[in-house]
């Protein structure tokens, strides 16, 4: 393997990595916090590349407009979908949750068939070109996808510092008692759902400028974030950054080698993490529902 | 069980032995569609029961479809490639469940998926399974010279399929293995206080499923005539998951019969656009675990039983007996 090839390889797997590492943030908070597997994870990143599609091709926007518009609109479609489908069901349990946001997942992805009507969209690139460092190129465009996972990331380590992040994590502790200090619930689940399902989108509409936007990519990414939350451990943010990174990077490389097989190397090798690290890489995971 | 019980119940059995003699073909199809997801839905129930809701029953049920398409293809009796197919899911199964059971429920869930997705890539990738065309051509299944072709023949193949499953699940539910997994369903924690060894009792719970969703792969293989990555698909969880709710999932036998009848039949004469079926079932299912979350036979035992038991004529019925 070239130095080029190595490294090419290493990028595309930072840059799935990334945005595998937003998503399942996104994940492991709905799941820690409200103890909700919000299978519709994956579709909102979907939407989120189609949203950017939407405001930079067919509204001709700049492209942080479709950044923001991203995040914003996903976070209140999150936090619509919570106070419409959620939260009452949410005193039936777990596995009712669990399949309401399965079929919201199966509509979205059914509308988004129908609006959509071909399966795939390019975005112009935000930085086009790229630039050599000896034979090894490097893409300004999968280094802007990098770099701006990173910045997000960072955002929400200080996020959860605040006062409502901390709120969040008390919740996700021990609801009970976080209710007697005083932690409203309900406030804590939508602004919960609202960064969830804003991380995800944000995630769709950084990744659009270089790889497009495909129906698919929202269940493609939410079976890599099952992994990454295996991985880094359930409910764990840390985690699903590291783990995220990981991931990305061993399917890149796995790809190279057994090309669409990647998924179950990916597999086998989170099996045999399991087997010696059943908490994940990082431990102790925050409760989750059920054992 | 009462004589009214009994009497019903033959009665269900003879309707269903000369059903296909007074109904059209693609009835009797409709009806063979409905024993494979029955089978499905059973086994998803059966494992519900110890709570764990399992997502990789497309993986298995392909198991037993392309082992069962490969070995006749060279010439195998289907029942022999049916009990090897079976074997090969419980083999594998053991292999993966050992590392995810013990780890709770939530990663059996996601390595459910994940399984479901990885067995789908590889039918469709290795050409062993045909790639992405499958394997096609199959030959249907014989008992000497005889061969089930005509579609009476595979739905009375199919009813002793769907027999020998729910006999075996009964029996089950109704020993030693059956206390256990009511124990482990009920409350982890208390039956494993009790020296329940839960991840032993789950572990033999979902290697039978297994085996059951292997079998339902092969009878499905010797119908269809063929095995593609298509049918055994996520999308295919996600159907049995749409019988079990509508049935009611609390009925581990009786659901997913039901709600693969409801959810078979009903569209046949609902007729809506092929691009909002999706749409339309999603949409009945969210309201379906909204307002009915325990399914049609939830409903009938929150309402319309308590209204039965008040029923003078059904006390007189059931004269000397306790109702509820």
């Amino acid at each position: 393997m070239s130095v080029s090839l190595f490294f090419q390889i290493l990028a595309n797997g930072l840059m799935a990595g990334g945005m595998y590492a937003l998503v399942a943030s996104g994940l492991t908070l709905t799941l820690g916090v409200m103890k909700i597997f919000n299978f519709a994870q994956g579709h909102f990143y979907m939407l989120g590349a189609f949203l950017t599609f939407a405001v930079t091709v067919a509204l001709g926007l700049p492209y942080p407009v479709a950044l923001l518009a991203a995040l914003l609109s996903m976070a209140l479609l999150g936090v619509l979908f919570y106070f419409g489908l959620i939260h009452r069901p949410m005193a039936q349990g777990f596995f009712t949750t669990m399949l309401i946001t399965v079929f919201f997942a199966q509509i979205i992805s059914q509308v988004s068939l129908l609006t959509f009507a071909e399966q795939q969209k390019a975005v112009p690139a935000v930085v086009p070109g790229s630039f050599s460092i000896g034979e090894v190129t490097f893409i300004y465009g999968k280094l802007l996808v990098i770099g701006c996972a990173i910045v997000i990331m960072l955002a929400l380590y200080y996020f959860m510092k605040t006062k409502i992040g901390t709120a969040m994590k008390a919740a996700a502790e021990n609801r009970e008692v976080a209710s007697l200090q005083g932690i409203n619930a309900t406030q804590i689940f939508w602004v919960t759902m609202a960064v969830g399902c804003g991380l995800s989108g944000i995630g769709g509409a950084i990744i659009a400028p270089v790889l497009g936007c495909q129906l698919v990519m929202g269940q493609n990414i939410f079976m890599r974030c099952l992994l990454v939350l295996m991985v880094g451990g359930m409910g764990s943010m840390s985690g699903a950054l590291i783990a995220g990174f990981l991931v990305g990077i061993v399917e890149s490389f796995a790809f190279q080698f057994v090309g669409s097989l990647n998924l179950i190397v990916i597999l086998v090798c989170v099996g045999i993490l399991m087997y010696f690290r059943p908490g994940g890489l990082l431990g102790q995971p925050l409760p989750v529902p059920g054992e | 069980m009462s004589k009214v019980m009994m009497v019903a119940l033959g009665v269900l059995v003879l309707l269903l032995i000369v059903f296909p003699f007074g109904v059209n073909p693609y009835t009797v199809q409709v009806a063979i569609t409905t024993i494979t997801y029955s089978m499905l839905g059973l086994a998803f129930a059966f494992t519900m029961r110890v709570g764990l809701p399992r997502f990789d029953i497309p993986a298995w049920w392909g198991v037993g479809g392309y082992t069962t398409a490969l070995l006749m293809k060279d010439g195998m009796s289907f029942w022999l490639t049916a009990l090897i197919g079976g074997i090969i899911a419980v083999i594998l199964g053991a292999l993966v469940f050992s590392i995810a059971i013990p780890r709770g429920m939530i990663p059996f869930l996601m390595i459910g998926m994940v399984l479901t997705l990885a067995f789908y890539q590889m039918y469709g990738s290795v050409s062993l399974f045909g790639a992405w065309s499958g394997i096609t051509n199959v030959p249907p299944p014989t008992i000497g010279s005889f061969e089930f072709v005509a579609k009476r023949d595979l739905y009375y193949m199919g009813l002793f399929f769907l027999a020998l499953n729910l006999v075996v699940y009964y029996l089950l539910f109704n020993s030693k293995f059956g206390r256990a997994w009511n124990a482990i369903g009920s409350s982890l924690r208390l039956a494993r206080s009790v020296g329940v060894d839960v991840v032993k009792y789950r572990m033999a719970n979902v290697l039978i499923g297994n085996f059951f969703l292997a079998l339902a792969g092969s009878y499905f293989v010797g119908y269809y005539h063929a095995a593609l990555p298509a049918v055994f698909s996520f999308q295919s969880a996600l159907l049995v998951m749409v019988y079990l709710i509508i049935g009611g999932f609390t009925h581990s036998l009786a659901g997913p019969i039901l709600g693969a009848l409801i959810a078979t039949f009903i569209p046949q004469y609902l007729r809506v656009e092929a691009e909002y079926q999706t749409i339309f079932t999603a949409a009945i299912v969210i309201l379906i675990l909204m307002f009915l979350p325990l399914g049609v036979l939830g409903w009938v035992d929150q309402k319309v039983k308590p209204w039965l038991y008040r029923q003078r004529w059904y006390a007189r019925l059931n004269k000397g007996k306790v109702l509820g």
